[in-house]
């Protein structure tokens, strides 16, 4: 189901500014910066959809679950769009597999060189000159930053042209593709399900002479434990019929103060 | 000393700036050298700010909130730091000493923010559904705000009220709510794998997930090695999906 594409360089840029200025602010714990794709891309998808239907659709579908590094997920979108750009409304399905099988392995190199390695570099020239009484580093850090905007507004633009790129090649097999994404993509959830909750258990496990931290006995058995136990509770209440998101994070909070107090968790 | 009326506003909007800047423009990310540099402009003591926003961007190198994870506000700490620097006369030692408490605040703040941002997103994507797209629009400029009055709150409370109050606060709450807020903050991120989960074909690939987790909790393989690999197996299935169609294909004409 073929369509002429419709999205310009000037649309991509608008929406790489529109999702860079909202990005993390939307942050939210069931969807966390699905709101803020909706915001940013919102409008390139109502030029691809003008059939209210389609359009919504395509909004539910972005309103799922999304969280990556906010500067490089303008690529994730770019190729997305170049997708829907193409192929309708009836690549909804591989849009959101390629964007869950995507957002794991960019998270992990922009966590690593952008918020790890470039404040590390920059923030000890900065940090060093600073206490000499000497402003240069802080000029160059906000230089750095400035070109960096510069860079991310061309990213969606680059996403889209290589997307298209791959599409015209693979064009015919979207079903398959849809399935083989959901593949890679499932087994990022796996690795995420293992690290996403960081919550520790300060308990120790005393028996006679010998005491032994809870934590590394449950590492022992299982390691993550504590992390996928969360996730697998959290994934049957979602199931729970009647169940709203909302529910279920005022139960965690609350659990979270009766764990905090009991000292189970922290 | 006191701060003048003027100076104690554009305090409080630097602390709304850099906390929406840090999420989203990344221009100053509320990285304490910068922020210290801003508050030397404002307070007109450029050698305490930039000392001060030095010191704690030092100490902040490698504490990055990573996965939505929450961590010390030093951005906040660093204004609070060069205000009372100022205003106590002590120099930045003592400014730092009530700054940081001040930025640990940052951690609870997140967490509130972030929660009343999930009914944010739940009636902009209500609106959506019934068609009113610029509603839609209009209620997720909430997102911003709610981060700029919830990050910059602490800052506004330190400079009115006096760093002793949040202290005081600080004191005053339990240590379960405080405590509670952040074991919520990391037990949270899981709710939107379990959502993730829920949209994909997890039952019937649930395989896949176990070797990711393998590979994640058993090996401690980073993501991007388990994507690598998550990618050689999708390869596998999508040649296999192809092999079998056609086969299925060529059995087709042979029946004819």
């Amino acid at each position: 189901m073929s369509k002429e594409p419709v999205l310009t360089k000037k649309d991509c840029v608008k929406g790489a500014i529109r999702w860079s200025l909202m990005a993390v602010t939307t942050f939210n714990y069931d969807t966390q910066l699905a709101p803020a794709v909706v915001f940013g891309i919102g409008p390139l998808l109502r030029k691809i959809y003008p059939d209210d239907d389609d359009y919504v659709e395509a909004l539910n579908n972005h309103f799922k679950y999304f969280n990556t590094h906010p500067w490089a997920a303008n690529l994730v979108f770019g190729a997305t769009l170049a997708l829907e750009d193409k192929e309708g409304i009836s690549a909804c399905d591989a849009v959101q597999n390629i964007k869950v099988s995507l957002m794991g392995p960019l998270a992990g190199i922009g966590d690593t060189l952008i918020w790890t390695l470039l404040p590390t570099i920059m923030g000890s020239i900065a940090g060093y000159m600073a206490l000499e009484g000497n402003p240069v580093g802080v000029f160059l850090w906000l230089l750095t930053n400035l070109i960096f905007i510069g860079i991310r507004t061309q990213l969606m633009w680059i996403g889209y042209k290589e997307g298209t790129k791959l599409i015209t090649k693979f064009g015919n097999r979207i079903a398959q593709i849809t399935d083989a994404a959901s593949v890679l993509g499932l087994t990022v959830v796996g690795a995420l399900a293992a690290t996403v909750v960081t919550a520790k258990t300060p308990l120790v496990f005393q028996m006679g002479e010998i005491s032994m931290p809870l934590g590394d006995l449950l590492d022992k058995i299982l390691p993550s434990m504590i992390s996928v136990l969360a996730v697998w509770a959290l994934y049957k209440l979602i199931g729970r019929k009647g169940m709203k998101v909302t529910t279920i994070i005022l139960i965690v909070i609350v659990f979270s103060m009766i764990c905090s107090a009991l000292g189970i968790l922290a | 000393m006191t701060l003048s009326a003027l100076q104690i506003i554009l305090l409080i909007l630097v602390a709304a700036e850099i906390n929406l800047d840090r999420r989203g423009l990344s221009l100053t990310h509320a990285r304490p050298a910068i922020v210290g540099f801003l508050c030397g402009l404002i307070l007109g003591d450029m050698n305490s700010g930039l000392y001060i926003g030095g010191t704690f961007t030092l100490m902040s190198l490698g504490v990055a909130a990573l996965g939505g994870s929450s961590v010390p506000d030093y951005g906040v700490a660093t204004i609070i730091a060069c205000a009372f620097a100022k205003t106590t006369g002590q120099g930045p030692e003592v400014g730092m000493t009530i700054g940081l408490p001040v930025g640990m605040l940052g951690v609870q703040m997140d967490v509130l923010y972030k929660i009343c941002n999930s009914f944010i997103a739940q009636k902009a994507q209500k609106y959506a559904n019934e068609r009113q797209f610029n509603k839609m629009y209009r209620i997720l400029y909430l997102c911003p705000v709610m981060v700029a009055v919830f990050m910059s709150l602490p800052t506004a409370i330190a400079l009115t009220a006096g760093a002793p109050l949040v202290q005081a606060i600080l004191d005053v709450l339990p240590a379960w709510v405080t405590g509670g807020l952040s074991l919520a903050g990391k037990l949270l991120p899981g709710l939107g794998i379990a959502m993730l989960l829920h949209y994909m074909p997890a039952k019937k690939y649930f395989n896949y997930i176990l070797i990711g987790f393998v590979l994640s909790a058993y090996l401690n393989m980073p993501v991007l090695g388990i994507a690598l690999l998550g990618l050689a197996l999708a390869y596998k299935f999508y040649m296999d999906n192809e092999a079998r169609a056609n086969v299925g294909f060529a059995g087709g004409l042979e029946d004819e």
